[in-house]
């Protein structure tokens, strides 16, 4: 048996709705909204993870969510009830802020008790419960640390088991992953979700780092000026992308500019085989998408298998990542449109230099062709 | 890396403001200690004669208490008043934000005799003078400030989602307050006390406007005694007053921690 299943008693809920939000805005009164119209739900034991570049609204969503703003228009409910119900402190929502907010005072272990101490649990099982969320987060040991005794890694475990320990309906998580360094932060995601995984509880993730949404959630939220782009599955997300704004945010994705012919995508005379995703009229113009794995690289002068479009290349720029190589392949043909394109064997002999000429293809199925939308990706 | 020249200039500069900075401290401290008559530096042998005077002197040594009075009051009604004031200051938004911080720039701008004037009138129309607590009560208004930068500045350092993060774990506005916000400026809060009971140990100008014979105070005690005749016996009270002080710092240190005061400056 777990810690977790130790310490959490009640029954797992069955699939209901543990968050819904509708036609939500919030106007700061700066011009623009910093949500606009957001509608999602949330099934109970779900972990969804809102992902967005830097000011597309995640954290004004969450706080809506959370309570401590009320937005200009639209609905929050929680388990069907309004959250402007009940006041703060009256609701079961356990938060990791972005800067933590841990009380500089108190020990690591008086932190985690604190929400017991408020919330009025038996004060006689609050020592065991502190003992075994300490432990959960792997922290055992440490409960009678200072804060700022403490690195910045375990702050933030602290924080998490503060957030979990009363075993809260919802867990909202701010960025909490943002200031540590990669190899804790992919340690800390499989931790929040296993630890998610064991208690069961429904929770919303705010990041940028689309590894991190891919790699912990059972949802996803893509935002962008804070807009909703797509709701989906990682895997979904991932091969499905709903825009230009989506594909090039989730992946390594690479960008033909040109217009939409009826069937392919023309690019300056040249038609690329590719597949639209949103419907579009002839004529109209269009941004094809393609991931850098579904690239195909070959010899000079030979065919490419099972590839619907072929077109000669010049090794632009290799980029080494440890694991793989990213090739920058320009396309003479596509007025110079540069390919981005794995190669997973860096330790391999037949590796091209830059300069070097190639072939590229790819298949109909794998340039996916969006409406064009003004900005550039 | 610094080269050995920088190295030169910058001690040299240290120990110029340093010197500078003690020099009167030292040289009220070697007078004090003086075996002659009369109030010299370098002292005239050594001895400890003039302690002995300080503390047979039954006024001055009334004096002394009535002071540690004043600062006494002055503390615990700034306190209170400090606190919130600092914690409303930086915490919360507040209607009038504005009149406030000019209320915080009073003392480099009105003159501490024109606010002891003033003082005076109020207390003076109330029938209250002649008694030790007005004084405490004047001293806490004319430097209050000093307490509420002590508090705020200490809360301002706190990371501002604390309050929200409290209601999260179920403590509500009552509660959230006692159990984390006023813990978390305690250092400033102990700063700022301390500093108010310093300054009221060795407020003078307004003090002069409010005492009489009955309720003189220790700065004022020694003022009058330097306006007839300069003895030794008053550097030998002087060190005493630095002592307190030097007692209030050490308890600081002990309290919070030397290095935290630093830091909430
Ligand atoms: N209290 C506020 N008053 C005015 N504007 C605000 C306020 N809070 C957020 N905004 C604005 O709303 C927009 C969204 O901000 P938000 O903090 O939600 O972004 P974010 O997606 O969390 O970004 P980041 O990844 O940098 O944390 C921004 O343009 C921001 O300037
Ligand atoms: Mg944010």
């Amino acid at each position: 048996m777990s810690t977790a299943e130790a310490v959490r008693t009640d029954t797992a809920s069955t699939a209901t709705t543990a968050v819904s939000v509708d036609g939500v805005d919030m106007d700061f009164g700066t011009g623009t909204l910093a949500v606009r119209d957001a509608s999602f739900t949330l099934e109970t034991g779900r972990f969804l993870t809102i992902l967005g570049p830097s000011g597309s609204g995640k954290t004004t969503l969450l706080r809506l969510i959370a309570g401590f703003q009320t937005p200009t228009r639209g609905e929050i409910r929680i388990h069907g009830q309004r959250i402007s119900a009940k006041p703060p402190h009256k609701r079961s929502i356990g938060m990791v802020f972005q800067r933590l907010a841990l009380f500089p005072h108190m020990t690591a272990a008086e932190n985690v008790a604190f929400p017991l101490k408020m919330r009025r649990h038996d004060p006689a099982t609050t020592p065991d419960k502190v003992d075994a969320y300490l432990r959960l987060v792997r922290l055992d040991g440490l409960g009678d640390r200072r804060i700022h005794e403490l690195s910045g890694g375990q702050q933030q475990r602290v924080a998490i088991a503060r957030a979990l320990v009363f075993e809260p309906d919802l867990l909202l998580l701010d960025e909490p992953l943002a200031a540590l360094d990669r190899k804790l932060r992919e340690e800390m995601q499989l931790e929040f979700r296993r630890i998610q995984k064991e208690l069961g509880v429904t929770t919303i993730n705010v990041t940028h780092d689309q590894r991190e949404a891919l790699v912990v959630s059972d949802e996803i939220i893509v935002m962008d000026h804070g807009e909703i782009q797509q709701a989906a599955r990682p895997s979904e997300m991932y091969r499905n992308p709903a825009n230009a704004f989506v594909a090039n945010f989730i992946g390594v994705t690479s960008f033909l500019d040109g217009r939409f012919d009826g069937g392919a995508l023309d690019v300056g005379g040249v038609s690329c085989a590719g597949t639209p995703v949103s419907k579009l009229d002839p004529g109209s113009p269009a941004r094809g998408a393609i991931r850098a794995e579904q690239v195909r690289l070959g010899a000079p002068g030979t065919t490419l298998e099972a590839c619907d479009t072929q077109l000669d290349g010049v090794v632009d720029d290799v980029i080494f990542e440890g694991e793989r190589l990213v090739y920058v392949v320009t396309v003479p043909a596509l007025g110079d449109a540069a390919l981005r394109i794995y190669h997973h064997d860096p330790a391999a002999q037949d590796l091209y230099g830059a300069g070097a000429a190639v072939r590229v293809g790819w298949t109909e199925a794998d340039l996916r062709i969006f409406k064009k939308t003004g900005e550039p990706a | 890396m610094i080269s050995r020249s920088q190295r030169i200039v910058i001690w040299g500069l240290v120990w110029i403001a340093l010197i500078a900075l003690s020099a009167p401290t030292l040289v009220v401290i070697g007078a004090s200690f003086t075996s002659g008559d009369i109030i010299t530096f370098p002292p005239d042998g050594f001895s400890l004669k003039w302690y002995d005077r300080v503390a047979r002197a039954g006024e001055l040594r009334a004096a002394f208490f009535r002071s540690l009075w004043v600062a006494t009051i002055c503390t615990l009604v700034a306190m209170p008043v400090g606190t919130l004031a600092g914690i409303a200051l930086s915490r919360y938004r507040l209607r009038f934000g504005n009149v406030v911080q000019v209320y915080l720039l009073l003392p480099f701008t009105i003159p501490l005799i024109g606010s002891g004037i003033g003082l005076m009138l109020v207390f003076g129309a109330w029938g209250a003078l002649g008694n030790l607590w007005p004084i405490g009560v004047a001293c806490a208004v004319i430097n209050l400030p000093f307490i509420i930068w002590s508090v705020s500045s200490s809360a301002a350092l706190l990371d501002p989602d604390l309050e929200l993060a409290a209601a999260n774990c179920g403590a509500g506005r009552v509660q959230t307050f006692f159990a984390v916000t006023l813990p978390a400026v305690m250092p400033g809060v102990i700063t700022g006390s301390l500093l108010m009971f310093i300054l009221a140990m060795n407020e003078f100008l307004v003090s002069l406007l409010l005492v009489d014979a009955r309720t003189m105070t220790l700065p004022v005690q020694i003022y009058n005694s330097i306006r007839s005749i300069i003895t030794p016996d008053l550097a030998a009270v002087s060190v005493v007053f630095i002592a307190v002080a030097a007692a209030a710092i050490a308890l600081l240190d002990r309290l919070v921690g030397l290095e935290i005061f630093l830091k909430s400056k």
